[in-house]
């Protein structure tokens, strides 16, 4: 089978402004090409990644490049979204029916909590149920009773990610907060606090993806491999951090982030400490402490120590969310997943400025969302 | 006092205007035995259709909790003005985890705590559920 490479990468900034849908989505589409050099032309076929945007916001925005007679096709899955539509643009190019294809990820986001109405029965929002951050502290209450996690070493997590955001001109947060402004915030639910969690917002992220001959032939600058992308659902009751009926107390499925990264981790031929870095889905501080140990980056119930001893900052052996994640990103759900990407593609090619992971050679980047919704990409230079 | 009627349809058994034996509906899987909650006709685990009703047990421990202190987004039915509360996540003894508010101060609540099934019935004459702290007298 041959290699499929990213040539192109380009990103709007995440956060709130006043333009539309189609103003920072073509902006990213655009930067992609031109780091790319590639016209649109060229493009075979695109796929939009989005959640709250509305039907047929590919095209609207896309249309915007010029004129064209291209499928473009809107792709949803949640939190997961960016990963599945980057997936079809790998088997377009692997079928051979396209060598070239673009992947944007696009969306504006109200402020406040989620509408609930998007991932909730009625009955569920009517009796207090419909809050996303409840399911994430109530993971998180009982990793604090089973393993004796902290919340020193959640805010930890935090204190990391708004550090590394400072020099991230894209996040929508590029600010810096002390362990105690951390643990003064105020409670969202309990144990997870203001300062720990992610925001809804805007944002736009694209790739230009190719076959490797047609990167070859164009002399593509510093073309990165995909090494594996997958995208997965939930196994039965494996997830509870989207909203079930009912949890099993007998049934002990592996999580989805388990599942999803140890299928890439096969496909990729390679192992998490082969990894030199990883941007991966902190919704909340506590999501990536538990993501530490479902990639396994080490075993269950020590994801703690991992942030103790610094493994994950820029500077230790597995560094995580070098771009100061979703925390200080913000969460634009259709365009997460490809500036988890486009951070890479910017490290793998060591061009990632103050933010830069020493030689790093492979990166990982991981989403999880509502309907046990997962997508792990690996990456290669 | 007529009209009442459960949050949901199949999530209630028992006589909803006398309040007698109110309980939560479930399911059991002949096929793999799994244990869900409310009316089922296909299991969600295994997909068989041998599909048995099931009235879950009142009784049941925190299994995990948060304590929710922002208004839910969207419908939310509770108190007004708001007020934070706990959200526990009970493990029952049929095998199975069932999300729902508890009735009690949020500082009350642990992991582990002896819990029990209340139906609540809401001014618009809906009746949802929740589950208090058990007293002495009632856990056995």
């Amino acid at each position: 089978m041959s290699d499929v490479v990213i040539i192109g990468a380009g990103i709007h900034p995440f956060g709130r402004f006043d333009k539309s849908a189609e103003e920072i989505g073509s902006f990213a589409a655009r930067a992609a090409l031109q780091d790319a050099g590639v016209a649109w032309a060229d493009v075979q076929a695109s796929y939009l990644s989005r959640m709250y945007l509305p039907a047929t916001s590919g095209a609207r925005i896309l249309r915007r490049l010029g004129g064209t007679d291209m499928p473009i096709v809107d792709v949803e899955a949640a939190c997961a979204s960016g990963g599945a539509a980057l997936h079809q643009a790998l088997l377009a190019i692997r079928s051979g029916e396209c060598e070239v294809v673009m992947v944007l990820g696009a969306e504006k986001m109200p402020r406040g909590f989620m509408d609930p109405r998007m991932i909730y029965a009625d009955w569920q929002i009517e009796m207090g149920m419909s809050l996303n951050p409840a399911y994430w502290s109530m993971r998180a209450m009982r990793h604090m009773y089973e393993f004796g996690t902290t919340e020193l070493q959640i805010a930890k997590i935090a204190h990391k990610n708004h550090n590394n955001s400072v020099h991230n001109p894209n996040a929508m947060y590029q600010k810096a907060f002390s362990l105690e402004e951390i643990l003064n915030s105020p409670l969202v639910c309990d144990p997870i606090r203001r300062l720990e969690i992610c925001a809804p917002d805007d944002g736009a992220a694209a790739v230009v993806v190719a076959s490797a001959d047609f990167a070859r032939r164009i002399g593509a600058r510093k073309p990165i491999r995909i090494a594996a992308c997958v995208h997965t659902i939930a196994r039965y009751s494996a997830d509870f951090r989207c909203p079930a009926d009912s949890m099993s107390a007998t049934a002990h499925n592996d999580g989805p982030t388990e599942v999803t990264a140890a299928k890439a981790y096969e496909r990729a031929g390679l192992g998490a400490s082969d990894v030199n870095c990883f941007e991966v889905q902190d919704t909340d501080a506590f999501c990536e402490l538990e993501i530490y140990e479902e990639l396994q980056l080490c075993p269950l119930g020590e994801g703690g120590r991992l942030i103790d001893e610094g493994v994950t900052e820029i500077g230790g052996k597995h560094p995580v969310n070098m771009s100061g994640g979703l925390i200080s990103k913000g969460e634009p759900v259709g365009a997460s997943h490809l500036g988890q990407v486009v951070e890479l593609v910017a490290q793998l090619r060591g061009e990632a400025g103050p933010r830069q992971v020493e030689g790093a050679k492979v990166g990982l980047g991981h989403v999880l969302g509502a309907g046990g919704n997962c997508a792990v990409t690996i990456l290669q230079r | 006092m007529s009209g009442r009627r459960p949050v949901r349809d199949g999530l209630l058994v028992g006589n909803l205007e006398t309040g007698e034996a109110v309980g939560l509906a479930g399911a059991r899987c002949r096929a793999c035995g799994e244990a869900t909650l409310g009316r089922n006709l296909l299991c969600p685990n295994c997909g068989s259709e041998d599909v048995e009703p099931l009235a879950l047990s009142a009784k049941g421990k925190v299994w995990t909790y948060t304590v929710v202190r922002y208004p839910p987004p969207g419908d939310y039915k509770g108190a007004d003005p708001f007020r934070p509360f706990a959200l526990g996540l009970v493990e029952l003894p049929d095998g199975l985890r069932v999300l729902a508010p508890l009735a009690c101060a949020p500082e009350e609540v642990r992991i582990g705590m002896d819990v029990v099934f209340q139906p609540r019935v809401r001014p618009d004459g809906v009746v949802q559920f929740e589950y208090a702290l058990a007293s002495e007298g009632t856990a056995q």
